[in-house]
């Protein structure tokens, strides 16, 4: 019993920076129709530049992190301008291709920069973790979450409340009246792309002292993503919320009692059970096959 | 006159190996030619019915483990006290189950993913690809798991006036996977010249339509897959008996990048695209590897994705095509791709 | 089109330039090099060759062999085992190196091992445990790492002190990990040590609070980890966070316990190690001046403290390659291979000298390796019995 409710907790602390992952992913999957390979990397990016800020050049954790955010929506914002504004237009493979290249850039750039030996990020929360009753929790895991639930509030009032959370709805309903009422649609995807990107950011920076930060580190998170995505359908970001969750509390469920070696891979056999049942996501409202 | 071309590049494929004596510039053409066969199984989903399935490489990965596992043997015991037990064949048999597991693997994927479209079809055949890796790594009693499956034997055939032939040698083996890479090219060729295939690339252009005018469009979706994942099967067999160990990193998604890359930059939709396409990347690495650093081979790698991308987004046999039309004249089912990507691009 | 054109062209041309370099450097003797740069493996697999391109320079300050300057040939094989085979290939095929050290993990050397019968070239392995590697009939290796079974056994001889009644096993799922568990479990059961649950970790894997948390529910008094140094530092940090008290030993010597100590904090105290190389006291290493010299080198190239308990096997591999071929007389493969079973050499990490493993009439050879138990106590490593 003590067992279970240890790795509830873990799977809900997981779970809320499954979900940033997820929400980013789909807010541009849903908007600009891109498969975006470069969202790991974002998330790695976030985690080192965390890193960077603390380590190298001596900035306070708390500020790191929002700065991290920052760098987060700007690389995606310059991803969108330079690499997906030219290709407007052009089929899923294609930009799903450059999206690729990027990947493989951005990746093996971080390996040349601050090579392959793992990087630690330190926090200023004690060692000792927090007891209630049977349950141990880091201190670091409860901060991960609340922060990890306030930027999700967040990005529902800007999708749901704020103007520009208006256009970019309107652009996922209907991307051709909504340019015709007037939405600028190369805006709203640089904004899409920058939030989205900045959200993975988030996560990485989250997680980074969490775990640690490697230049690999994107590539599970990537994947599992993606899962996060399909679960939830297409551009819906509540579905990707309970997605995130869901799949936190399936891996960590699955790894303590049925296998640890399949933990990464729950993810993937969820995708095809939800596949088999109902292949527009678990909380789709309508169907969104284009 | 017609054939001319034809039999001009079947004279260059089979004079090679008396050139090229250089072991290792031989090895990388074998190891080319393979992901080439490959290639030219996803451009029959990617170029001719528009599926973009980017988990290609679980078809490939099948086909190796299940040649491997035919040639090795295996003993293995399932839930319920089943005991499954596989006494060595020959590699050939291998090559054939290789070709059957992977082609029935294509149907079960195809009637399931075909569901879906889009990015939906992207991610599921992604997530397909990474949990066969799993099982092959985590079944480790049938895989031997990350131990990898060691010391697969060659194939052997009898050769008239030569007696049972052990496939060792380089050069044989070019001549192997090249006859393997011939029969795959004419039966796309075929296939995509047949009523079928006029189907399927019928299917690409506008699917409504097609679905409209009374052609079962997942009966041929599922039909393409079937034969594409075989070929891939095929590839993945030429492979596992070729390197002779197969780990579960060959399903890893980076290799169905690799043929994705080589459809793409060759030409979509075109029957010489993964050829060039795989040449050029299949020796890419090669000529990186003796100047750059491992990460910045990589980056190069990336980098000049991308700038293909940019530069040529048709891919290159389709822009050498147009700029030599008297070279020959396209054939009407290219005409239609040519005139279709051109529209698209516009 | 002509950017494309432009770039190709400069491919080739760059191309070119290296084939020409290097037949102007035929007048070496060359060291084919597999390891692990890119990919999961790339932190442990830089550290060893730069160990061994530190052996290489010193060697080549003092005239090299033969007269000859070792020249090491360095391939990344991307921490994949197909990779590994297809590099060894290169590195015979084309290179045509007499002899090559190679390929850090279990997998990536049992891949490569087929490729060494075909050519019949000798491999000297310098990390990988698995016992198949030197069981399995294969005249062309020579091992300085320590198996599984011969860590175990070293452990065994001091296991007496740590009174462990029970323990379970936490281990990468892969060669190495699954036969720590195997061997030390054969040990224990010997020693009257019960063994408990078994878990594995996927290599890739960042979270192991499940199986923590398992573990935590067991009544074992020992938790026994194998796996590099990445995951053992996520494993001390989830460990603490889980409130997880129990003695913990890490095996396999990839832990490097600087680097421990550094990242995972106050998580790491009051656990052991078991390492192949001990830098904290070279006073008491077998050749206490090499280790000094070498610990200096280290430092002057910039490189981190924590990778020198990795980087000492590239450089011991390259001085033993080195002492073959200066045997031999001459840089040939069958020659150099005749001959590493006639040397003997001290080593970082002490003696190395070929005793034969594996079936008769195609043995492999196994150099049995010092072992240290080392522990972390206020974030400084201390050796219980020197």
């Amino acid at each position: 019993m003590d067992e279970l409710l240890q790795h509830l907790v873990n799977a809900l602390i997981l779970g809320s920076t499954y979900a940033l992952l997820g929400i980013g992913l789909t807010l541009i999957f849903g908007i600009m129709r891109v498969v975006n390979f470069t969202h790991g990397e974002l998330y790695a990016l976030g985690a080192y530049a965390v890193f960077l800020l603390e380590a190298s050049l001596g900035v306070n954790f708390f500020l790191a992190l929002a700065i991290a955010v920052i760098v987060g929506c700007a690389v995606g914002a310059a991803i969108e301008l330079v690499l997906l504004r030219p290709l407007q237009g052009a089929d899923i493979d294609t930009t799903m291709l450059v999206m690729i290249g990027a990947w493989i850039v951005m990746q093996n750039a971080e390996l040349l920069y601050w090579g392959g030996a793992s990087k630690a990020i330190m926090t200023p929360f004690p060692e000792q973790p927090l007891q209630i009753g049977p349950i141990f929790v880091s201190w670091l895991r409860i901060f991960v979450l609340v922060v990890g639930l306030a930027l999700i509030g967040a990005t529902y009032l800007l999708i749901n409340r704020s103007k520009l959370g208006k256009a970019m709805r309107a652009t996922f309903q209907d991307r051709d009246t909504a340019a015709l009422m007037g939405v600028n649609i190369k805006g709203i995807y640089t904004a899409t792309f920058a939030i989205g990107s900045g959200l993975a950011a988030a996560a990485g920076a989250l997680l980074g002292p969490v775990f640690l930060v490697t230049p690999t580190m994107g590539d599970l998170a990537s994947l599992k993503a993606f899962a996060i995505v399909i679960l939830g359908g297409l551009g819906n970001i509540t579905g990707a919320t309970l997605g995130g969750f869901i799949l936190a509390f399936v891996e960590e469920i699955g790894a303590g009692y049925v296998s640890s070696g399949y933990r990464d891979g729950m993810g993937f056999l969820i995708i095809i059970v939800v596949l088999l049942l109902r292949p527009t996501g678990l909380f789709a409202r309508a169907e969104r096959i284009g | 006159m017609k054939r001319a071309p034809a039999l001009f590049w079947l004279l260059a494929i089979a004079t090679v190996p008396l050139w090229l004596r250089d072991q290792y510039y031989l090895h990388v053409l074998i190891t080319t030619a393979i992901f080439i066969i490959a290639a030219m199984s996803l451009n029959l989903l990617l170029g001719y019915t528009g599926q973009l399935s980017l988990g290609h490489v679980a078809f490939f990965g099948i086909g190796a483990y299940a040649s491997a596992l035919t040639t090795l043997g295996f003993d293995i015991e399932l839930p319920g006290g089943f005991r499954v037990e596989h006494a060595p064949w020959p590699a050939v048999a291998g090559f054939g189950i290789a070709v059957a597991a992977a082609g029935l693997s294509g149907y079960a994927i195809g009637k399931l993913s075909f569901k879906v479209r889009g990015a939906y079809f992207v991610i599921v055949t992604i997530s397909f690809a990474e949990v066969t890796r799993l099982v092959a790594l985590n079944w480790v009693e049938l895989t031997q798991g990350p131990l990898a499956l060691n010391n697969i034997p060659p194939y052997t055939l009898w050769i008239p006036g030569v007696g049972d032939y052990e496939f060792w040698d380089k050069r044989a083996y070019y001549y192997l996977v090249a006859g393997v890479g011939v029969v795959t090219y004419v039966v796309i060729k075929r296939l995509v010249g047949s009523r079928i295939g006029r189907a399927m690339i019928a299917l690409k252009e506008n699917e409504p339509l097609a679905g409209s005018v009374g052609i079962d469009v997942t009966r041929y979706l599922v039909l393409a897959a079937v034969v594409s994942a075989a070929m891939a099967g095929a590839a993945g067999s030429l492979y596992a008996h070729y390197v002779k160990i197969i780990d579960p990193d060959i399903f890893l998604f980076i290799y169905t990048v690799t043929m994705v890359i080589m459809v793409i930059t060759g030409g979509k939709g075109t029957l010489a695209g993964p050829v060039v396409g795989g040449v050029i990347f299949g020796f890419l690495p090669v000529v990186l590897r003796s100047f750059a650093a491992p990460a910045v081979q990589w980056i190069i790698y990336g980098a000049l994705m991308i700038v293909i991308v940019f530069v040529l987004p048709e891919g290159i046999v389709p822009a050498v095509e147009r700029w030599s039309r008297s070279w020959r004249s396209p054939r009407p089912a290219e005409a239609t791709i040519l005139a279709s990507s051109k529209a698209r691009d516009e | 089109m002509k950017k494309f054109a432009v770039a190709m062209a400069s491919l080739s041309a760059a191309a070119l330039a290296g084939a020409l370099m290097t037949s102007a450097t035929a007048q070496t003797i060359k060291i084919g090099v597999n390891e692990p740069l890119t990919g999961a493996f790339a932190a442990s697999g830089n550290y060893v060759t730069d160990g061994a391109k530190i052996a290489a320079d010193e060697i080549n300050a003092k005239g090299g062999v033969l007269g000859k300057k070792l020249e090491l040939v360095i391939e990344d094989n991307k921490s994949n085992p197909t990779e590994a085979a297809s590099v060894a290939e290169k590195l015979m095929v084309r290179d045509k190196v007499p002899v090559m050290m190679g390929a850090w993990g279990s997998s990536l050397t049992l891949a490569v091992m087929p490729k060494l019968m075909e050519y019949k070239v000798p491999m000297l392995v310098e990390t990988s445990s698995s016992g198949k590697i030197t069981t399995s009939g294969n005249p062309y290796i020579f091992r300085i790492s320590p198996p599984s079974a011969v860590e175990a056994a070293a452990f065994g001889k001091i296991i007496d002190k740590l009174h462990i009644k029970k323990a379970d096993f936490l281990v990468i799922n892969n060669d190495w990990g699954l036969g720590t568990a195997q061997d030390f479990g054969k040990m224990f059961k010997d020693h009257g040590i019960t063994v408990g649950l078994v878990e594995t970790m996927d290599q890739s894997a960042q979270d192991m609070s499940a199986q923590l948390a398992k573990f935590k529910a067991s009544d074992a008094d020992t938790l026994i980890v194998t796996s590099a140094v990445e995951q053992l530092t996520l494993v001390f940090k989830q460990a603490a966070a889980l409130g997880l008290k129990k003695q913990i030993i890490t095996t396999g010597g990839s832990q490097n316990p600087d680097q421990l100590i550094d990242q995972a904090g106050g998580a790491v105290n009051g656990t052991m190690h078991l390492t192949f190389f001990a830098p904290w006291a070279p006073e008491a290493a077998a050749d206490p001046q090499a280790t000094k010299n070498f610990l200096a080198e280290w430092k002057k190239r910039g490189l981190q403290f924590a990778g020198v308990t990795e980087s000492f096997r590239g450089y011991d591999a390259i001085k033993t390659i080195a002492a073959a071929i200066q045997k031999a007389g001459k840089a040939d493969p069958e020659a150099i291979r005749a001959a590493l079973w006639e040397t003997e050499l001290t080593g970082l990490n002490g003696k190395i000298k070929f005793t034969k493993a594996g079936p008769a009439g195609k043995e492999s050879g196994q150099s049995i390796p010092t072992v240290y138990l080392i522990k972390i106590e206020n974030g400084k490593v201390v050796i219980p019995q020197g």
